[in-house]
């Protein structure tokens, strides 16, 4: 998955229709809830086999931020 | 994970009930902000359908001996012929006795037929399965009235919006009978106790019995949601990465346990916590999405102990090769290779409260008097 698959997989991912770049701030988004952190672990726990938990949730600020834990 | 098969037992029966009253998501628009959107949104991530709610006077042994009733009924069985019952849930009607006991007396089952309560929630149809297993392959009892059942959703403040869409209560009765016929049913089974408090009632044990000071504590959350110490907590984030460690390979193990291909089997039935859930354990085991119902949590949401059960009576169609799967509390977690051949599917049905349920007030004073030795 490069860059710009990313961001698509999780514009789908949070169900949002808002364009999402690295720079995207999560609390700005509507979307950005308990849903979205559960399809959130689940999507990097199938497509890059890691695993995150709260704690990553509250340091995680940017979609940057979660492309950086996906190892991107 | 330990891997037991047991022989010459078969599933001949299964029914589940529902409560009379539910609600539909769709009716909740005022949660989201009444953006149709939004509600949209949620029903596709999560799966949000349908969720029965058992009144306030109704309990799971109601339940359950009303689904083992009908199922009796319905498959001729003679309730003489019953010399094990074996009642699994997490919520009593009392504290003591168990409620096996309970349903034992309600059922009118003979006296020399034993009975045992399993303390477990999503997990658990399992756990007492194969218990009802082991007990009948010895050919000691030869007909066994499993109920299983646990009103999640019947205790839930249906304001607290993390928890109150995802449970709904049912309950259900199935008949396991000694057969000659060798017929193998394989068990895989394990527990994490050390994740005892990632799912938990912390209040009303003997620990910390429920009292006036701990009965209206509670925590709100950003969103506003009150959840009160009362009703305990799920710790979703823990709980998820628990499930997706556990569940793919549950279900690989038992499927080699029973020395099947995924093609040979008819169907998976895998505990409905909810879509996101059902769906990422399919993707992670890689089984065919075909043979794997998740719209049974849209029909009828999580029901805890009675998820597998709801799962199997849902189906319409026959069965030979299933496979169930199931995880939660404890942290524990189980899987069935089953034969089904033959089982009488008696589907879900609707239980309605008796006219004559006594109300909280009618039992506080049959208490009251049988305490002073009054009663009738």
């Amino acid at each position: 998955m490069n860059k710009e698959e990313f961001l698509t997989n999780m514009q789908d991912v949070l169900q949002t229709e808002e364009d999402l770049n690295y720079e995207t701030v999560l609390e700005d988004l509507d979307e950005w809830d308990s849903l979205s952190v559960m399809a959130t672990m689940a999507f990097l726990e199938k497509n890059f086999n890691i695993k995150t938990t709260m704690k990553d949730y509250k340091e995680m600020k940017t979609i940057g931020d979660i492309a950086k834990k996906a190892g991107l | 994970m330990t891997v037991s098969s047991y022989t010459h037992v078969q599933i001949s029966g299964i029914k589940t009930v529902v409560p009379e009253h539910f609600i539909d998501i769709d009716d909740e628009m005022q949660y989201f902000d009444n953006n149709p959107k939004k509600l949209a949104r949620a029903k596709k991530m999560m799966g949000y359908g349908r969720r029965y709610i058992a009144d306030e006077l109704t309990t799971v042994t109601d339940m359950a001996v009303d689904a083992a009733e009908k199922l009796l009924t319905e498959m001729s069985i003679d309730r003489g012929d019953i010399d094990l019952l074996i009642f699994v849930n997490q919520k009593p009607d009392y504290p003591e006795p168990c409620d096996a006991c309970v349903a034992h007396g309600r059922l009118r089952l003979k006296k020399s037929c034993t009975t045992l309560d399993i303390n477990l929630g999503c997990s658990g149809y399992i756990h007492a399965l194969m218990t009802a297993h082991a007990f009948v392959s010895t050919g000691a009892f030869k007909t066994c009235l499993l109920l299983a059942g646990d009103l999640c959703a019947k205790i839930n403040d249906q304001t607290n919006r993390k928890v109150a869409p995802v449970f709904g209560d049912t309950a259900s009765a199935t008949i396991l009978k000694y057969t000659s016929e060798e017929r193998k049913a394989y068990f895989v089974t394990g527990t994490d106790g050390l994740g005892w408090n990632k799912i938990v009632h912390p209040l009303g044990g003997t620990r910390l019995p429920l009292s006036k000071d701990t009965i209206d504590l509670y925590v709100e959350d950003v969103s506003g949601n009150k959840t009160l110490l009362s009703q305990g907590i799920l710790k979703g984030e823990d709980v998820f990465n628990f499930t997706m460690d556990v569940a793919p390979t549950l279900l690989k193990e038992t499927m080699k346990a029973a020395a099947w291909d995924k093609d040979d089997i008819d169907l998976f039935a895998i505990h409905q916590a909810n879509k996101q859930i059902v769906e990422n354990i399919i993707s992670k085991a890689e089984i065919p999405a075909e043979k794997a119902p998740i719209d049974v949590f849209s029909k009828y949401a999580n029901n805890s102990t009675n998820s597998v059960a709801t799962v199997l009576c849902d189906q319409d169609k026959e069965m030979k090769k299933v496979i169930l799967c199931t995880f939660g509390i404890g942290l524990s977690w189980g899987g069935a290779a089953l034969d089904l051949s033959g089982m009488y599917n008696g589907g879900v049905s609707k239980y309605i409260t008796p006219k004559n349920t006594p109300t909280r007030k009618q039992q506080l004073e049959y208490w009251t008097n049988y305490f002073k030795g009054a009663e009738e």
